[in-house]
């Protein structure tokens, strides 16, 4: 649902209220059946954007005629799919499901050979790299996170191991990311370092060369979704955040230091996802009280100079400003 | 006519109670900026050794260090660093697969030693101990052991494994790994996992489900905490399963609301 939010990028012209761009009515024929749970647009440009949902199905739909391009349909429902934001010499869909095998739909061909094997319970989140279009990372219910790179048919590169113990063959199938699922995967926007989140109420950061540990704490991260946190990552400020759904709130961390900055409370029932859109340098939340919020950084005000008159103007976004006044001359 | 009451009613029924200028216990929390090596010097310090009649070494958690270092990152990354200088050991206690149980690696050593030997003098797996301790410990800082680097590496049978499991050193983790393990400790897990409850309830009975710090290590420890109020306070903290609040009167402990 988020993926409407992202009309902004196209030029709607009304920045402050965003409006409903588009949607499909519950009558249209090819509509999900169950819940949806992951959209995303194509990342190339907004002609096209997939969906996925409960039902077993992943849509292709065309933006212009919101019709249906494409369905790959599974036997398992399908928790998460993400298409690689750089890709350029392959057009797959990474589709995590309920079942323990990492599928990956081709665009181009409408196939969904290609099979990952390797983890033993659902695939709750996957992820490709913003950084090399071949590296997928994939978190499954068996507390395992792992990288693939989808070329090599032989396995997966590296299976991240919390305690950043020797790594030896037989040490792969012990090594677990968390102490619980792991629900949510997210690369830092340079690609350089991989946040997992875990039922056990921990996010690690790791760094996506070589599955280490970096052992950056971000204390207690209140997690209890059984199916995948969607969580994002900011990118363009100095030191970069990263923005978690914690409970009915978001919580905001400095990735590289762990320290929480703030809470942003807003919503009144849990958040479910939240998307960072870096140009405008905002946050949109999506939350299980029917609201979408969008969350603005609050400006700092310029301090006055002396010798100008101090100046009535709000600094105020004439957004925010009331149109009454509490006169009573005026209407 | 002066038949005015110059006492106030309370103070004539002697209800209030006079708070105790005495020694009030200096906040652990406060001024505790040191490093980890400090903080787990610190909570061996609280250890009750006399509890366990000197058969274990002190052990203090992981989420103890937390509490007195104040950045956790920091804190993590010292341990570790301690871990990879050999100068501490980590096991997995078996209750929590996010308690670890931090101790020194003399400490760990003689008393395994001591406790071990005592307890299977004469039968077989003396020696398979002896030798696990003298060759695996130093060579090895990790959490935990897989079968190859057992049997190829140090050169350790299957049924000498099997010997060590016996003798508490090792806990099976998965097919073909096991975690290292401290002998005995089930005690220590036993009133350790009682004790966290115990001052978790004491601080959920109270009015608002808040207590002062203070007034927490100010109150009689029930009879199911054995291992001292001050060292599950200081457990408590760093697991964040209170909240601290610092306030006028000193530290807050609040139950979170999740």
């Amino acid at each position: 649902m988020l993926g409407f939010l992202s009309a902004r990028q196209a030029g709607l012209e009304d920045p402050l209220r965003l409006r409903r761009a588009e949607s499909t009515r519950r009558s249209h024929p090819d509509v999900h059946k169950y819940s949806v749970e992951t959209v995303q647009w194509y990342p190339h440009d907004t002609g096209m954007f997939t969906s996925s949902s409960f039902d077993k199905t992943l849509k292709v739909w065309d933006t212009n005629t919101l019709q249906i391009a494409d369905v790959f349909n599974f036997e398992e429902t399908v928790y998460s799919h993400h298409m690689s934001p750089v890709a350029t010499k392959h057009c797959l869909v990474a589709v995590g499901t309920r079942g323990p095998k990492v599928q990956l739909c081709d665009l181009k061909s409408g196939s969904c050979s290609h099979i990952l094997q390797g983890h033993r319970q659902e695939i709750l989140a996957v992820s490709w790299s913003p950084r090399y279009e071949y590296i997928l990372a994939t978190a499954s219910a068996d507390s395992r996170a792992k990288l693939w790179d989808v070329r090599r048919a032989s396995g997966c590169l590296i299976t991240l191991d919390q305690h950043n113990g020797k790594k030896s063959q037989a040490a792969e199938s012990a090594n677990t990311a968390h102490n619980g699922k792991v629900n949510g995967l997210c690369f830092t926007s340079d690609g350089l370092h991989l946040l997992t989140v875990g039922t056990d109420n921990r996010m690690r950061l790791w760094n996506s060369s070589n599955g280490e540990n970096t052992l950056v704490n971000y204390g207690k991260v209140y997690n209890d979704s059984r199916k995948g946190l969607k969580f994002t990552v900011s990118s363009g400020c100095s030191s970069e955040f990263v923005f978690v759904p914690y409970g009915s709130t978001i919580a905001v961390y400095t990735i590289y230091s762990g320290e929480q900055i703030t809470m942003l409370k807003g919503h009144y029932k849990s958040v479910d996802c939240c998307v960072f859109q870096s140009n405008f340098q905002e946050l949109y939340s999506g939350s299980r009280d029917c609201n979408i919020l969008a969350w603005v950084p609050s400006l700092c005000e310029s301090v006055p100079d002396d010798d100008d008159e101090t100046s009535t103007r709000s600094q105020l976004n004439p957004a925010f400003e009331d149109a009454w006044s509490s006169s009573d001359e005026e209407g | 006519m002066s038949r005015k009451r110059h006492r106030l009613v309370p103070e004539t029924f002697g209800l209030k109670r006079r708070r105790e200028l005495g020694d009030v216990e200096a906040d652990p929390l406060r001024g505790e900026s040191g490093s980890a090596r400090e903080a787990v010097a610190e909570i061996v310090r609280l250890f009750p050794r006399v509890l366990f009649e000197d058969a274990l070494p002190p052990i203090a958690l992981r989420s103890q260090v937390y509490s007195l270092v104040p950045d956790r990152t920091v804190a993590d990354r010292q341990l570790k660093a301690l871990q990879e200088q050999g100068e501490i050991r980590i096991v997995q206690l078996g209750f929590d697969l996010d308690a670890q149980g931090i101790m020194f690696t003399e400490d760990y050593r003689t008393r395994v030693c001591d406790c071990v030997l005592k307890a299977c003098d004469g039968r077989p797996y003396a020696a398979a101990v002896q030798k696990f301790l003298a060759s695996v410990l130093p060579a090895c800082g990790d959490l935990s052991f897989q079968q190859d680097q057992m049997t190829q590496t140090f050169g350790f049978r299957d049924p000498e494994i099997t010997q060590l499991v016996k003798a508490g050193v090792l806990t099976v983790r998965d097919a073909g790994s096991w975690w290292l393990a401290v002998p005995g400790a089930g005690r220590f897990i036993k009133y350790f996992v009682k004790g966290r409850q115990a001052v978790l309830s004491m601080v959920r009975k109270a009015k608002y489900r808040e207590l002062l710090l203070s007034e927490l290590l100010g109150r009689r420890a029930p009879a199911s905490v054995r291992l001292g109020l001050a060292y599950h306070v200081h457990d408590l903290i760093g697991a964040q399963l209170v909240d601290c609040v610092s306030t006028t009167s000193g530290t807050l402990l609040r139950l979170p609301e999740t």
